[in-house]
């Protein structure tokens, strides 16, 4: 094993840790990212496979697939969180709104 | 002209954001208007309540910075809450004249409009503007067509007269200063008859500072992207 899949296969398992101490998640959570874990650690292991699966896609070397693929997932990732960051400061906008109206100084006379 | 507008049923919504220079002058020349008057405080450094607490004003504060739009929204829901008649929106940095408040209302209680919208470029305006600027503007304006199908002469001014019509479904979402489009979109969702008034806009050092350049044009343009795309 090289010095890189074991640092890899580290780096996954400590995320795996951390995400299921951190978020007490659904099981359905749980499964998916353990799958995931699981074929990250077989591709780490087997590198050469990426590219049996890159060459049916029409992509030369597997590691060109998984650069494409991170580009994917890294859009979608950014889109969720503006989209979230969004409704967030809509809802702190709404409150914020209520609370002046609520302390509102009115002038002497109303 | 016709019989006066009973300046009770006149609510200035007045946003500002460390405006602690020119505020009390600004707000002054409104409180001599005898209208009644909202400043809403969009979470400026120090608070305006220092500046203002003498005078007869409806004084609101965003306990953090959110943006012109956000503090507009405020400002008009609570006008309507104090069953205003007619609501004006008016900058708080000194580049809007109160004396031409009235010719904004003017239609409005002649019912031949429901939204009035101060221009800078009509006949009868009055500005002493840079080339550079309007040039901006120009580009607003463009923009603000390509969003809203709407060709006005002025992209961006901030003084408007809103009827009950008017405000009565008003939501303003976006935060920023893409608020001005929103407006636009809003007035032609809801089918509102609308007219532009000219009106002096004083072009202070103070206001130049504040103002919109090119860069703040590129984030509205943005701005108004995401929001169509995030609603």
């Amino acid at each position: 094993m090289n010095a890189i899949q074991i640092l890899l296969i580290g780096g996954v398992i400590a995320i795996f840790i951390y995400y299921i101490a951190r978020f007490r998640s659904a099981l359905v959570d749980l499964i998916i990212l353990s799958l995931f874990s699981i074929a990250a650690i077989f591709f780490i292991l087997y590198p050469d496979e990426t590219t049996v699966i890159a060459n049916k896609l029409g992509v030369q070397r597997g590691a060109d697939l998984l650069f494409y693929c991170c580009i994917l997932f890294f859009l979608f990732i950014v889109v969720k969180l503006f989209a979230r960051v969004r409704r967030l400061e809509q809802k702190l906008t709404e409150v914020i709104r209520q609370r002046a109206k609520d302390e509102a100084t009115v002038p002497k006379d109303h | 002209m016709s019989s006066h507008i009973n300046p009770s049923e006149v609510y200035v919504v007045v946003p500002a954001y460390n405006e602690q220079a020119v505020i009390r002058n600004v707000i002054s020349e409104l409180v001599s208007c005898l209208y009644n008057i909202v400043v809403v405080d969009d979470g400026s450094q120090e608070t305006l309540n220092n500046y203002l607490h003498d005078l007869p004003v409806f004084l609101l504060h965003h306990e953090i910075n959110l943006g012109q739009g956000a503090a507009l929204q405020t400002g008009i829901e609570f006008a309507k809450e104090k069953n205003a008649k007619y609501i004006i929106t008016f900058d708080a940095d000194g580049q809007h004249s109160a004396a031409d408040i009235e010719q904004l209302l003017e239609p409005l209680k002649e019912n031949k409009a429901d939204i009035t919208l101060g221009s800078r470029f009509i006949e009868g305006a009055q500005h002493n503007m840079s080339n550079k600027r309007k040039q901006t503007l120009q580009i607003a304006r463009f923009i603000n067509y390509l969003f809203t199908g709407l060709k006005l002469t002025d992209a961006h001014n901030g003084l408007r007269a809103f009827n009950q019509k008017a405000f009565a479904n008003i939501k303003i979402k976006e935060n920023g200063m893409a608020h001005a489009t929103e407006f636009l979109s809003f007035i032609k969702k809801n089918k509102l008859r609308y007219k532009e008034i000219p009106v002096t806009i004083r072009y202070t050092d103070y206001s130049k500072k504040k103002g919109s350049t090119i860069w703040s044009g590129f984030r509205i343009f943005f701005d108004l992207l995401l929001n169509k795309i995030f609603g």
